[in-house]
């Protein structure tokens, strides 16, 4: 590796050469900063600026440049300088904008600037450029577990933009829930009449892809590795194990249906007049095939008359049963009673529902079925009634707000969904984790899930399936971003992920295709995956230093971390998101990025000039997420919401990489308080990586103990929960606190 | 009951809705509406006391079949084909058209109520309109007036006087026509044969309906 | 003259709002080289103007972040801002795209320091905010916008404060003599991502929203309760300003409707409710709202949020497509209708009434400038014959942001399909 050499930039445009003494910038990053080459420039991000950056870098060597100007959010494409080492001290968004430009603030300013400069000197000669680990693997195969509907459509997809699949399937057809139907709701205009199924179709262009390798009756028996070096093992049904090296993997499991028996009200298994839907598209296929009509099971006689049942253990406040709407269910009994309506106008089909549920263009589905007769009813129905060869079904017409019955000769439930997801990974650790201290998590609802075996039987340290989400489903909690699982490189999709119809999960398979692609070509490259995406670096753990506490093989949010056979942490790179959690959580602090450690936020603090405790200048130490406290202080600035002079900010990647060593060596190197800003946390939490904010929270809360060793209020860390819209009241809080801070006695620890 | 009605209810049994989209001109909209209510919510008269049911309640009551509820309901002759329910529909229902037809259809089989005021004004209108083509408004206003006997005629008369005075002054009112006179449609006979035809026809449409 | 660098393997994404967004950064993360094209001077589309998202009430800004900093890291994306998509030709695999640009007369010296904004005095429409409040000609469109750069109106180009718009910049960023111009690229693929529209309320005349200042819709409240918007979050009305405690909304306003649109619109159920919350937000136990609804659509796990929704006693169901909004003496909206669970009429008057607006595509698939297919909404198809040329997002369907997300991701892979045939046809 080249020589080092460090450079410091000062800006002195948009007022920052009026409102700063730059001249004293200057000697600050020579002085304190220790820099090897120290400019100034009256526009440093003009082409001229960049140019002489640029020149620097190339011509005088330099390797490490601390960029004194604007927010490192803003000119982001002036500085663009990917082969050196850079950081950005703020000058503008978080000094001059956030300060008035009065002659009693300029002193405090002025402090504030040079701070801002020591820190970011100190941040950069701390950093290296990640050179990007090139020994992760680049296998490009991507498994697919499950053939149904969304399972075919990843592995096509994804075939058709050239790679190769390997599909599991544990029966012994694909198809899944829709090779089971006799039609499918319609997909295409005039959206007015069931379709075939399409798996016939699917089914034929799998078999005829040579990139396609299909094994049936076949289960995952183990998945090691991460994403670009999966090793997994698929058990066959000759009881012969096969071996695949796999880049991604796409679970689209699918549901089973609830399970009707668990509503005696409804007559289900009391007579079998009173079906599923499954049981109805069984019903409609046999008929078919014999070229009849849809006969009632208990006679054979043909159906005359048939009542839906919308809802049927969906949708239940009372916690019995289903809480969730199923989403498909209105569309596919519309389907059903076509079934009835096409082959005989007179049959009396009648679908009882609370809230009709057709978006889209399922509304026009939703007005052909009335043209066929198909009559709706807003109705609750309280009970079905085993009836001779019929069934009484006795609901509550609400539209005409009386109690009413129907005597039919079939009855179908529309039950809803249960995500085949596999093993809950954080319930099975519920009784170890129930002896730990509580992490103040809310009781677990009790999901109404079939009994399950492992599907993916993952060798991770963390549990042999994907994290769920609510209700079971393997899905995450992001509206921008809804493929992000906890397990990089591994992406559910279709009906196992959110309740969705074929269309839906269609597309759905197709774009968690995409990203598992995307997963094995930057897995191959050692690129980061969402959302610190591309970058390149990765943790390293300084193994002699380690002492096997586990921490951060049991806090990485994403399962990144295993322990090797010597029971020390076992860093999976292209597992890893580069949140830092682990970082934060290492008490021994062995574990570092190369641009982002214990040391490049360390020195930092360190480099901040503490007033001794006679100058009523307190230090307050702010660690704000890059995502969304850092973003909001800078809009801050923009909008000219000043704030406390005395405050000094260091964006980290997210709470959960805070160390609590910072924090110490905050408050012994004489700061009077420290701040916190972190993302919302629990379950409508809004961090990025999901548990690195909380999990932050729950270390830090042990600060506490910390503080009262020394001395010291406990007030003085002080925990904020930002969003990034926090533009004009995070500003407040900081001047609230610094008020709080400043009512206490100056820390005793300054000038040790 | 006129045997009719009873004929009717035997032929549709249970299926009343059948019945009404058989039977009732429109009748085979009743199974489109959705339940929005925006119709009832749009209708002029709904405030009042004679709306039992409005439309959207008719049409479920139908489609609950609900026989003796809708025939003996008040509802469908209260419309005054103002059309505000069938331009709003968000199904496009003619929800005007639908009710006429069941209230055509309820007169049809003997259900229609003796002293609806609506029919009663409806047929008034339509005596008064055949005769030549062209409605005497003087003779139509005077015969509803005196619906209810004569002194209640001259007070109502007296009432609108101001009313009347203001039209004829515009030029609205032709008092001659109390007398028979004033305006009339030039070929008062291809009048009256026309609509010959047209009733010829509608019996012939109602009664394949019938047999059906 | 703007320059572009653009094959054969280039994925044009059209459209630089979420879903546009999302379809570059995916395909570019994935090693693509991507044109992405906005007609707004900024990107984020209509999710920057919403104020939080259900089901968690976070800030769309929030997102925007992430994919702006994705974006800003990543080499492969050229984004071109005020620039529309005015003709396609050529095939799958070779297209040849015209795109105008027009003018931002602020060039990348831009620092966003703000200067040209203090020294311009006209003011105009603010879009950004539905039009509900003005900002400066020389403005910076929102706190998120990016490119971070200042836009000056070409209203007043040609007058005495462009000049000293000019002058007040200190990096010779203003450029007065900007013109419109017309670009030629080539792409292999085309991601059609141009979002959707509000229906136009005036159509639902009934509403009155053309009549009643207290009548607004759905996107508009959005900009009411954001604390960055014209009201800096105050849930105030239009006519006379004072504090709107009472509030209906009303769902269906165009959507489901065959005289106007036809498709459900998916996302205003949901929206509603979450709008419930802004009320309950800014006024606690004072604030109510009623929502008029035909069928509550808050399909699979959006119910755990309709059933919280509906026991806040502050919010009221009515089971009622609304008949007509009339005023009263005091200028409140009063909704007329008819209750249909057991028929009950009403005659409700509210501080202020928000139209749940359904969504049309922005861009109906007849005035794509191609040969594609689009269903009766004007929504685009999946179609074999729109070749190279894939829908993503709200120009696909009535989606909410999670689907369009998911939607451009699989459009992205589309695309991929498409340029990764080229590049092994070209290897």
């Amino acid at each position: 590796m080249a020589e080092t050499k460090t450079a410091a930039y000062i800006c002195k445009g948009c007022e920052i050469g009026t409102r700063l003494d730059t001249a004293a910038l200057v000697k600050t990053a020579t002085k304190s900063g220790k820099m090897n080459l120290v400019r100034e420039h009256d526009f440093l991000c003009s082409a001229d600026g960049v140019a002489m950056i640029q020149n620097d870098i190339d011509n005088e060597g330099v390797t490490h440049a601390a960029l004194c100007a604007c927010s490192r959010r803003a000119k982001t494409e002036a500085f663009n300088f990917p082969t050196i080492a850079m950081s950005r001290g703020n000058l503008r968004e978080g000094v001059i904008w956030i300060r008035p430009d009065t002659e009693e603030a300029r002193e405090t300013t002025q402090e504030m600037a040079e701070d801002y400069v020591r820190m970011a000197c100190a941040e950069v000669k701390a950093m290296t450029v990640p050179p990007g680990n090139q020994k992760t693997g680049s296998v490009k195969t991507l498994l697919v577990v499950g053939g149904g509907m969304s399972g075919m459509t990843s592995a096509l997809e994804a075939s058709k933009a050239g790679y190769k699949v390997v599909l599991v399937e544990k029966t012994g057809a694909l198809g899944g829930w829709a090779g089971k139907l006799y039609r499918r709701v319609p997909t295409r205009e005039p959206f007015k009449a069931p379709e075939d199924n399409g798996v016939a179709d699917m089914v034929a262009r799998i078999e005829a892809d040579s990139n396609i390798k299909v094994y049936l009756n076949a289960t995952v028996a183990k998945t090691d590795g991460a994403p670009g070096r999966f090793k997994v093992e698929i058990a066959v049904e000759s009881g012969n194990v096969a071996q695949e090296d796999i880049g991604a993997i796409i679970q689209a499991t699918g549901f089973s249906l609830y399970d009707a028996n668990k509503l005696p009200e409804f007559g289900y298994g009391k007579t079998p007049n009173v079906v599923d839907q499954a049981g109805l598209e069984a019903l409609a296929k046999a008929a078919a095939a014999e070229g009849k009509p849809i006969c009632r099971p208990s006679d054979g006689q043909p159906v005359k008359s048939v009542v839906f049942v919308q809802c049927a253990g969906q949708r239940d406040a009372s916690g019995t049963h289903l809480q969730y709407c199923s989403g498909f269910c209105c569309n596919t009994s519309i389907k059903q009673a076509m079934y009835f309506k096409d082959s005989n106008p007179d049959i009396d089909t009648a679908v009882l529902f609370t809230d009709l549920r057709t978006p889209g263009n399922g509304e026009d589905f939703y007005r052909a079925a009335q043209n066929k007769g198909v009559i709706f009813s807003k109705g609750v129905v309280s009970q079905v009634l085993p009836n001779g060869n019929g069934c009484t079904v006795k609901f509550k017409d609400l539209i005409l707000n009386e109690d009413t019955q129907a005597e039919v000769d079939l009855v179908v439930l529309a039950t809803g969904v249960v995500p085949n997801s596999g093993v809950n990974i954080d319930a099975a650790a519920a009784p170890a984790a129930a002896e730990a201290p509580a992490e103040g998590e809310a009781p677990k609802e009790v999901v109404a899930s079939v009994p399950v075996e492992s599907i993916l039987n993952l060798t991770y340290r963390q549990g042999p399936d994907m994290p769920q989400f609510k209700h079971g489903f393997n899905d995450s909690h992001f509206i921008c971003f809804p493929y992000e699982t906890r397990r990089t490189g591994i992406y559910a999709a279709g009906p196992v992920r959110r309740p969705m119809d074929i269309l839906q999960a269609q597309e759905d398979a197709t774009g968690a295709a995409m990203k598992a692609i995307q997963a094995m070509e930057n897995a191959g490259l050692g690129r980061a995956a969402h959302p610190r995406a591309g970058d390149l670096s990765f943790p390293t753990v300084r193994l002699e230093g380690c002492t096997q506490c586990k921490r951060c093989t049991v806090e990485c949010p994403f399962g990144a971390i295993d322990e090797d056979e010597k029971r020390f942490p076992l860093f999976n790179e292209s597992r890893c998101r580069r949140c830092g959690t682990c970082m934060g959580a290492c008490p021994v602090r062995v574990i570092s990025f190369e641009n982002y450690s214990v040391n490049t936020v360390g020195s930092q603090i360190k480099a901040v000039d503490v007033p001794d405790e006679f100058s009523e200048k307190p230090r307050i130490l702010i660690l704000a997420c890059e995502n969304d406290a850092y973003p909001a202080l800078d809009m801050a600035g923009m909008n000219r919401n000043e704030y406390d002079p005395f405050v000094r900010v260091i964006p980290v990647r997210c709470l959960g990489s805070v160390n609590t060593i910072w924090i110490t060596d905050a408050l012994n190197g004489g700061y009077d308080g420290v701040m916190l800003m972190g993302c919302k946390h629990g379950d409508e939490y809004q961090c990025h990586f999901v548990k690195g904010s909380e999990l932050g929270r729950y270390r830090l809360s042990k600060v506490g103990d910390t503080l009262k060793g020394m001395n010291l209020e406990t007030e003085r860390v002080h925990d904020v929960e930002v969003a990034i819209t926090d533009i004009a009241t995070l500003p407040q809080k900081i001047n609230d606190y610094a008020a709080l801070i400043k009512s206490f006695p100056p820390s005793p620890f300054k000038g040790f | 009951m006129s045997d009719l009605n009873q004929e009717m209810a035997d032929r549709y049994k249970n299926n009343f809705l059948k019945e009404i989209e058989e039977q009732a001109e429109m009748g085979e909209w009743v199974k489109m509406c959705m339940q929005c209510g925006l119709c009832s919510g749009s209708c002029p008269t709904n405030f009042h006391s004679g709306w039992d049911h409005p439309p959207q309640e008719i049409f479920m009551l139908i489609r609950a079949g609900k026989r003796e509820e809708v025939l003996n309901s008040q509802g469908m002759y209260m419309c005054t084909s103002c059309y505000n329910c069938y331009v709003r529909c968000p199904r496009k229902v003619p929800v005007t058209h639908v009710m006429h037809g069941i209230a055509e259809y309820a007169y049809r089989i003997g259900r229609a109520p003796k002293a609806q005021p609506t029919m009663h004004l409806s047929k008034t209108f339509w005596t008064n309109a055949t005769k030549t083509g062209r409605v005497n408004e003087v003779q139509l206003t005077q015969s509803l007036y005196f619906k209810e006997g004569i002194g209640a005629g001259i007070k109502k008369a007296m009432e609108m006087q101001s009313e009347a005075l203001g039209l004829v002054k515009a030029g609205r009112l032709n008092p001659m026509e109390a007398l028979g006179m004033g305006h009339k449609c030039k070929d008062i006979k291809g009048i009256h044969a026309m609509l010959a035809k047209a009733e010829e026809l509608e019996a012939r449409n109602k009664a394949a309906k019938g047999k059906e | 003259m703007t320059s572009v660098v653009a094959t054969n393997q280039t994925i044009l994404v059209v459209g630089g709002g979420i879903s546009g967004m999302t379809a570059a950064l995916e395909a570019a993360e994935t090693g693509k080289q991507v044109v992405l094209v906005e007609k707004n001077p900024y990107l984020g589309g209509r999710t920057v103007q919403l104020y939080r998202y259900f089901p968690k009430m976070c800030h769309p800004t929030c997102g925007l972040e992430i994919n702006l900093r994705r974006l800003k890291a990543n080499p492969r994306i050229q984004v071109l801002t005020l620039a529309e998509v005015t003709g396609i030709t050529g095939t799958k695999g070779a297209y040849s795209v015209s795109v105008k640009l027009k003018p931002r007369y602020v060039n990348s010296n831009c620092t966003a320091c703000g200067e040209c904004g203090k020294a311009v005095s006209t003011e105009i429409d603010d879009e950004f905010n539905y039009n509900l409040g003005k900002i400066k000609a020389a403005y910076l469109p929102s706190n998120m916008a990016y490119p971070q750069r200042y836009v000056i109106d070409p209203s007043i180009i040609g007058t005495p404060d462009a000049d000293k718009a000019k002058a007040a910049c200190k990096y010779d960023a203003v450029n007065l003599d900007d013109q419109e111009e017309t670009i030629n690229l080539s792409a292999g693929a085309i991601v059609w991502a141009t979002g959707w529209k509000p229906y136009d309320a005036e159509k639902i005349v009934y509403y009155g929203y053309d009549r009643f200042p207290n009548v607004i819709t759905n996107v508009e409240f959005e900009r009411l309760a954001d604390p960055h918007g014209p009201t800096g979050g105050k849930i105030l009305r239009p006519s006379d300003g004072k504090e709107a405690k009472n509030i209906a909304f009303i769902q269906c306003a165009g959507s489901r409707d065959e005289n106007h649109l036809r498709h459900c619109s998916r996302f205003c159920c949901m929206g509603s409710l979450k709008q419930t919350h802004y009320v309950q937000e800014k006024y606690g136990d004072e604030g109510k709202s009623t929502i008029y609804f035909i069928d509550i659509r808050a399909i699979d796990r959006f119910e755990d949020f309709y059933q919280k929704v509906k026991a806040n006693p502050n919010v009221t169901f009515v089971k009622s497509k609304v008949a007509r909004i009339t005023e009263d003496k005091a200028g409140n909206p009063v909704c007329n209708g008819v209750n249909t669970e057991g028929y009950i009429r009403y005659a409700n008057a509210h501080d202020l009434v928000v139209l749940a607006l359904g969504m049309e595509p922005a861009v109906k698939g007849v005035n794509i400038p191609a040969e594609v297919m689009s269903d009766s909404s004007g929504f685009l198809m999946a179609d074999p014959a729109n070749a190279g040329i894939f829908g993503a997002g709200c120009a696909t369907n009535a989606l909410d942001v999670n689907r369009a997300v998911q939607s451009a991701t699989a459009a992205a892979l589309r695309a991929i399909q498409v340029v990764n045939k080229v590049a092994r046809a070209e290897a």
